[in-house]
């Protein structure tokens, strides 16, 4: 028995010091597909070690809170990557080990949060917008503004996003979605309270199910998710509104004291590969910044105006920027407060 | 050296009174400091230092953590989730008292009991998200009660106070349980033939010889579930659409959102020593102390 | 009124059970994000049995949690059996204590753990998560065994002790085995806790030791899987079979 289990112990030990490569990826739960680790583990023979996080803050504390570095690949949102940034959390890409750089669109890689790809390569993008259930409501809500009408009193599910949400707001009154002014925040303010009656929950998560099991009749959602609940329920329609929306990219960086660079390196290229931002389109369901992989997408993804809408559509979405820690304070207190009028 | 060697060095050689050292209780003590105690202080301390943004924390010492929770939303969170907490603890009670009392009854005891903790090692979240599809606009819930003619139109059970308690008590059940079962099983009922015998009727028995006697499993069974109750952020975000805000919610928030850790640690000390004070006040120390 | 009794218990496991026959129903819908029945299949089991991280996960959190009660309940038990000859001043203290620990929310525990590890520079991964989960079950383990070591009488060990057995002798096979019912419901109450964890090990898990409540809270952002129902179908299914075997051993055994 005795000498079984030393056995055993010195064959764990053996495994752990045959020193497999290996890459700590951290990441949104549900963006990377298990299949796509399971290829680049296969072609590349290094060990994913995969943990996904539930929201930027997360990521951000967990980042700050542990000494020395833990995770090799991060997949923040855009305004974290210029946070992330401006407190020097990111290594600065090398570009000669990223060979597949040039397969994304070009729209990702001249943009505004990071111009030229210095510390984050996109990988999904997205837009928030309307959705309703037609065979529910009456009168499709084509603007922002539609939302706060009485036929629709406890029926809308919003996003437990603060940011998110302050932009409707804000862009009702007529401002940008990344305005600071405290002023016009507090306006922004005034008008949700005004919301609250037509508000049944909030939600970031499990949103296909709310929306094809009809618990809600409308609201705000991003276009993915009403993507993939259009496909099982025919009566959700989902539009942008007139007066603008906003678009969110979650991008591939790697954090300052990164363990495994090398590894690091050979994750995000597999990633920029266009087969397999293709398959990462088709099963995750969002739009991706990789073109050459668009281009193989099948036709019904491709020209799908949920997805990828139109040039003049696009024209009136604003990408998130980083808004300061006073305003992302100051949107977050009044986020608390308006929880508390329920 | 043998199995039975290692635990009689570690309990069996040590434990006679006034005699010699009492290791284990050593090792447990330390353990528990360094692991448990540490890290709370390491709050305490954070609680009265300042918010940094690159560190988390940073110097100099403030009272201004606690002034801040005199004025913000606190007050108001805290009499909400009491309340929230008070309402499981009463419904839990209600239903495991009598639960426990028949099954201490029945001949099948500890199969019985191993039957209420087994959906416990199924993940508490997919059971969560399994009540929500019970309680839905199209769950079963409502198809049965549309089934059976209660109603015309489906009810919305969900996203509504009602359901966060019901999915509290659901979570917090077993915790009821097995203290007022671990407890109940001690009973002599031969006390209650006493009883009758020198004249008491049921309502006597159970008020004068039952229920205090069997207190101290309540007590136990409430702080288990009244706490939890306040500070689980889960089942109020997925059952009760993330409507209301309650201590898990704001400690959260004030950790991860506000990255206020300053502020989050004065919130949990403030929340933790006034647990104490309560307790200090209502709790007769169980009989097994007294002993 | 037996029949009242019969129908208050059933009604009480028929509340608990609900969900988990909710559970077992999807995991043979064959729908991915609807909650409402779409017909039977067995695809999730497929799909579950080629997810290799969610097994990963499964067999860690199995590992974690057989662990973290072993070495609690051990601890915990041999602490206690300490505490029952000490004096009564030390112990109302060294209890009270223990009170605190269990009042202390799992959140605040969680981060609190985070800045001590940061601190110590202990790394995160396997080694704090068995450390966390244990330093949280002990105080359960200690109530519990306690529970029941007041209702013996030390009279019994020490008559044991003058009647010529060694002291482990007299802790072994007296003991024990009267404290058997505590220490098996201690060990099912640190496993259960370890388990289910999700709030502390939210905070203090590391990149290289994925446990299954974690894998489940970010899954479940995307709608709860079938595969997940699947999982969960499989765990409950085992641990009935277990319980099962154990109670017929149980009547087997003199």
């Amino acid at each position: 028995m005795k000498r079984l289990i030393a056995l055993m112990i010195l064959s764990l030990m053996a495994h752990e010091s045959i020193a497999k490569a290996v890459v700590n990826v951290y990441a949104w739960g549900g963006e990377i597909p298990n299949r796509v680790i399971h290829e680049f583990e296969k072609k590349s023979g290094i060990h994913v070690h995969f943990s996904t996080y539930d929201s930027n803050e997360t990521l951000y504390t967990k980042l700050k809170a542990v000494r020395d570095g833990l995770y090799d690949v991060i997949l923040p949102s855009s305004y974290y990557i210029e946070r992330m940034v401006q407190q020097d959390m990111l290594q600065p890409l090398d570009h000669s080990q990223l060979s597949n750089l040039h397969n994304l669109d070009s729209n990702f890689i001249h943009n505004d949060f990071d111009d030229e790809n210095k510390y984050s390569v996109p990988l999904l993008w997205g837009a928030t917008g309307i959705f309703y259930n037609q065979s529910l409501v009456r009168d499709p809500p084509i603007s922002w503004s539609n939302l706060w009408e009485t036929p629709l009193k406890n029926q809308l599910l919003l996003l437990d996003d603060s940011r998110e949400i302050f932009s409707i707001a804000l862009m009702r009154l007529g401002y940008s979605p990344n305005d600071t002014t405290p002023q016009h925040i507090e306006q922004a303010y005034q008008q949700l309270l005004k919301l609250i009656p037509n508000v049944k929950l909030f939600s970031s998560e499990g949103i296909q199910s709310i929306l094809i099991d009809e618990d809600a009749s409308a609201g705000v959602v991003w276009n993915g998710d009403a993507f993939k609940a259009h496909a099982e329920n025919k009566s959700i329609k989902y539009l942008y509104p007139k007066e603008g929306f906003v678009l969110w990219v979650d991008a591939l960086a790697i954090p300052n004291k990164a363990p495994h660079p090398k590894e690091a390196y050979a994750f995000i290229n597999f990633l920029l590969r266009a087969g397999v931002a293709k398959q990462i389109g088709i099963i995750q369901g969002h739009a991706i910044t990789n073109a050459a992989g668009k281009a193989l997408l099948p036709l019904a993804i491709r020209h799908n105006p949920m997805l990828y809408p139109p040039k003049d559509t696009m024209e009136k979405g604003s990408f998130q920027h980083y808004p300061g820690e006073e305003t992302v304070a100051l949107l977050n207190a009044y986020w608390q407060q308006l929880k508390l009028a329920f | 050296m043998s199995a039975s060697g290692f635990i009689g060095l570690l309990a069996g050689k040590y434990c006679c009174p006034m005699k010699t050292k009492p290791i284990a209780f050593f090792i447990t003590f330390t353990w528990l400091s360094i692991f448990s105690f540490l890290p709370m202080l390491l709050i305490l301390i954070a609680s009265f230092l300042s918010k940094d943004s690159l560190n988390l924390v940073t110097f100099p010492f403030t009272l201004d953590n606690y002034s801040h929770l005199l004025s913000g939303p606190f007050a108001n969170i805290l009499l909400r989730s009491i309340a929230a907490a008070f309402l499981t603890t009463g419904g839990c009670l209600l239903l495991a008292y009598p639960f426990s009392y028949l099954l201490i009854k029945s001949k099948h005891q500890s199969l019985l009991l191993i039957l209420i903790i087994i959906p416990f090692w199924t993940s508490s979240l997919v059971r969560t998200y399994a009540l929500l599809s019970i309680l839905k606009f199209k769950g079963i819930a409502n198809a049965l009660l549309l089934k059976l003619h209660f109603i015309e139109t489906p009810l919305n059970l969900l996203y509504s106070n009602t359901a966060v308690i019901v999915g509290l008590i659901y979570t917090l059940f077993p915790f009821m349980v097995l203290p007022i079962f671990s407890n109940m099983e001690q009973f002599d009922f031969k006390l209650l033939e006493a009883g009758q015998d020198l004249g008491a009727n049921r309502l006597d028995s159970f008020f004068r010889i039952f229920l205090p006697n069997t207190a101290p499993g309540i007590t136990t069974g409430c702080l288990l579930v009244f706490l939890p109750a306040m500070t689980l952020f889960y089942i109020p975000n997925i059952l009760g659409g993330a409507r209301s805000i309650l201590l898990g919610n704001l400690i959260q928030n004030q950790f991860l959102v506000f990255e206020n850790w300053p502020q989050g640690a004065a919130t949990s000390v403030v929340l933790t020593l006034s647990i104490v004070l309560l307790l200090s006040f209502y709790r007769r120390p169980p009989k097994e102390f007294v002993n | 009124m037996r029949l009242l009794k019969k129908i208050y218990l059933g009604f009480i496991y028929f509340f608990l059970y609900a969900p988990i026959i909710m559970l077992i129903m999807y995991s043979v819908n064959n729908t991915r994000y609807s909650l409402i029945w779409q017909g039977f299949s067995l695809r999730w089991y497929h799909e579950l049995f080629v997810d290799s991280g969610l097994w990963a996960a499964f067999f860690h959190s199995v590992w974690l949690g057989l662990s973290a009660a072993f070495i609690s309940t051990t601890l915990g038990l041999l602490t206690c059996i300490q505490l029952f000859f000490t004096r009564r001043k030390k112990r109302r203290f060294f209890y009270a204590l223990l009170v605190l620990l269990i009042v202390i929310p799992d959140l605040v525990f969680g981060i609190a753990s985070l800045l001590f590890f940061n601190f110590s520079g202990i790394p995160l991964g396997f080694v704090s998560l068995l450390i966390a989960h244990i330093t949280f079950c002990l105080p359960f383990v200690i109530y519990t065994i306690n529970s029941r070591i007041h209702t013996l009488d030390p009279n019994l060990y020490f008559s044991a002790l003058d009647l010529g057995a060694s002291r482990v002798r007299a802790l072994t096979q007296i003991l024990l085995p009267l404290l058997w019912p505590a220490i098996f419901s201690a060990l099912l109450l640190a496993f259960t806790l370890s388990f289910d964890d999700v709030i502390i090990s939210y905070f203090i898990a590391g990149p290289d030791y994925n446990i299954l409540p974690l894998t489940i809270y970010s899954l479940v952002r995307a709608g709860v899987t079938p595969e997940l129902n699947a999982l969960c179908t499989i765990t409950f299914l085992i641990s009935m079979v277990l319980v099962i075997i154990a109670n017929k051993l149980k009547r087997v055994s003199p």
